[in-house]
């Protein structure tokens, strides 16, 4: 397979070329723009043979897609922050009729404050309405997960849509060195779409997403878990099959040094790497320090996750989203289910909000904190682990 | 590994220079790199960032470059924005520096943050070989004397990055190369 140069956008755009998409609605925003340009290019210069629909909005542009899809024909789109809020609505109604689409999500701050950079704050919004959820390290894994994902998303089993989310700027920007499967190998890999369930058919009519009543929308729910429940079996399956054909190896969950780890970091999304980094470099030190990176966020892997933190005695986990409100926030609550019953003590970290860096520096603070608990010297985290100690009083307003 | 920080003006290509200079040593060099440019508002004229690192091995930092070894400044005028290129150097790094100036390469030098400094007139550079006050392509002829990346490497990634204006990008960078002297 050639090596190709792409930064994160260009990564994705490339795995959308090679599933051949025969309808694109896509609205460009921050810091996804590249990839509705560059559609639009590869669609106006021949090398996508795809129907480009210009829409004016992120809804428009979901509600074109399952039109579309629903006809028989794999669609593409992108969008980010508040374009995916905007797209809200019609993400639970792709994921309610089994549409399998797979959708790039280029992970940008929700407002407000108004910004463009990178949290995870948009994709954590929609981990409730039905959509696998993917997140990648780095730009290689962008083009590898897009490329299961339609295989996942579209199984008989599971017709369950994905977001593949990758790490505003931090990915989508980032250039860098791509191992590219050629056009046929691709084709070979991800074949043609095949409508499996509800469709628009002028010669074989049926309503789709008519109003359900009351006795039979639980099952219609019932039917959707049970395809996030099959997705469990299918991911490993596509993982290992894809890891044959091409020789890389894509993960639910990355283990990296946890064998005998006696303090870990959980991370999810581009931060884990410098966390590895962190890592090694505690090794030399003598401490035995461990990372799990969450590549699968939905459905959420549960069990690989208790396994793979059984006999950590102190954990953090490390949100790029604040999750207000919550008991913790999102990926922090869900790895304290998962490790219930466990004796780990487990503390959630929130940080990198809006674009501010999780730097090398940030995982020694997290990493030195646990240690402390761990040696008995510390009682609690410095949960935002990277907020400014005048937070209280920037941008105060004197009322008059 | 090399820590490599990019200072720039909006417009003036610094961080379509991070995504060549990531091409240069990917597929020119067999190594690697990760680029994360730091956007402020979108805008011509605003100070812009760009932080590279470049290892022989896979690189797993994926974060910005706080102690940079080698830092390229696009725009001497960023020397009276405000922006303080010599952030985080002391006294070990090299600075690449675009300027015709000899106060402002004096001023760089009497920060006393730089183990060498090596300047060029890169928007010189560029105004003589591509007819354009844009000076990324020149800046990574000039970056190619630290020897983080070698001028063939650089020449080729322009050459194929810039297209039909291709061949003139090149030749700006390695112009840039031969005029790229140490202060």
């Amino acid at each position: 397979m050639p090596i190709k140069m792409f930064d994160g956008n260009g990564a994705a755009v490339e795995a959308i070329r090679l599933a051949r998409p025969g309808v694109i609605a896509a609205y460009p925003i921050t810091p996804q723009s590249s990839i509705a340009e560059h559609l639009a290019d590869e669609v106006a210069e021949g090398k996508i043979k795809a129907e480009y629909v210009r829409v004016e909005s992120e809804h428009s542009a979901m509600s074109v897609c399952v039109g579309a899809q629903l006809t028989g024909v794999r669609v593409a789109t992108a969008t980010a922050s508040v374009g995916l809020a905007l797209m809200h609505e019609v993400c639970g109604v792709t994921a309610g009729v089994r549409l399998p689409i797979v959708m790039p999500v280029v992970n940008r701050s929700l407002v407000a404050p108004w910004s463009l950079w990178c949290d995870h704050s948009d994709t954590m919004a929609e981990r409730d309405t039905g959509w696998l959820q993917f997140y990648c390290a780095n730009v290689q894994e962008i083009l590898d997960l897009q490329l299961c994902a339609y295989r996942i998303s579209e199984h008989e089993d599971v017709l369950t849509p994905s977001m593949v989310c990758f790490d505003g700027f931090y990915l989508s920007h980032s250039m860098q060195r791509v191992d590219t499967p050629t056009d046929e190998e691709a084709w070979d890999f991800v074949g043609p779409y095949v409508r499996k369930n509800m469709y628009i058919d002028t010669k074989d009519v049926m309503f789709v997403n008519d109003l359900c009543p009351t006795d039979e929308h639980t099952e219609m729910k019932y039917q959707q878990m049970m395809g996030f429940e099959a997705a469990r079996e299918v991911v490993p399956q596509v993982f290992a099959e894809y890891g044959k054909r091409f020789g890389r190896k894509l993960y639910t969950v990355e283990k990296y040094m946890l064998d005998d780890a006696e303090i870990a970091v959980v991370a999810i999304g581009s931060m884990a790497g410098t966390g590895k980094y962190v890592v090694n470099e505690l090794r030399e030190k003598g401490i035995k320090a461990g990372l799990l990176r969450i590549c699968m966020f939905r459905p959420f892997p549960e069990e690989e996750i208790r396994e793979a933190l059984k006999n950590i005695p102190v954990i953090g986990v490390v949100d790029r989203s604040s999750g207000l409100g919550g008991a913790q926030a999102p990926v922090c609550t869900e790895v304290k289910a998962a490790l219930l019953g466990t004796d780990a003590k487990v503390f959630g970290f929130v940080g990198g909000i809006a674009g501010r860096d999780i730097s090398d520096g940030s995982f020694r603070k997290i990493f030195g904190e646990l240690e402390e608990i761990r040696e008995g010297t510390r009682q609690k985290v410095t949960r935002w682990f990277d907020a400014r100690e005048d937070a209280m009083t920037i941008r105060e307003v004197e009322t008059c | 590994m090399q820590k490599i920080k990019f200072y720039g003006i909006g417009g003036q290509g610094a961080v379509t220079a991070a995504k060549i200079l990531s091409v240069a040593v990917s597929l020119h060099m067999n190594e690697y790199a990760v680029t994360i440019p730091a956007y402020g508002h979108e805008r011509r004229g605003a100070p812009v960032y760009a932080h590279i690192i470049v290892d022989s091995e896979p690189v797993l930092l994926n974060c910005y470059v706080y102690e940079p070894d080698i830092v390229a400044v696009f725009d001497d005028n960023l020397l009276d924005m405000g922006v303080n290129i010599a952030e985080g150097c002391s006294g070990k790094a090299v600075l690449v520096l675009n300027s015709a100036d000899p106060d402002k390469i004096a001023r760089c030098k009497a920060m006393g943050c730089f183990e060498k400094i090596y300047v060029c007139d890169a928007t010189g550079a560029a105004i003589a070989n591509i007819g354009l006050n844009i000076p990324n392509s020149a800046m990574l002829g000039a970056l190619a004397k630290t020897g983080v990346v070698t001028i063939e490497a650089v020449k080729a990634a322009v050459i194929e990055s810039f297209g039909k204006r291709g061949e003139k990008n090149g030749n700006a960078a390695e112009y840039a190369y031969e005029h790229t002297e140490e202060a």
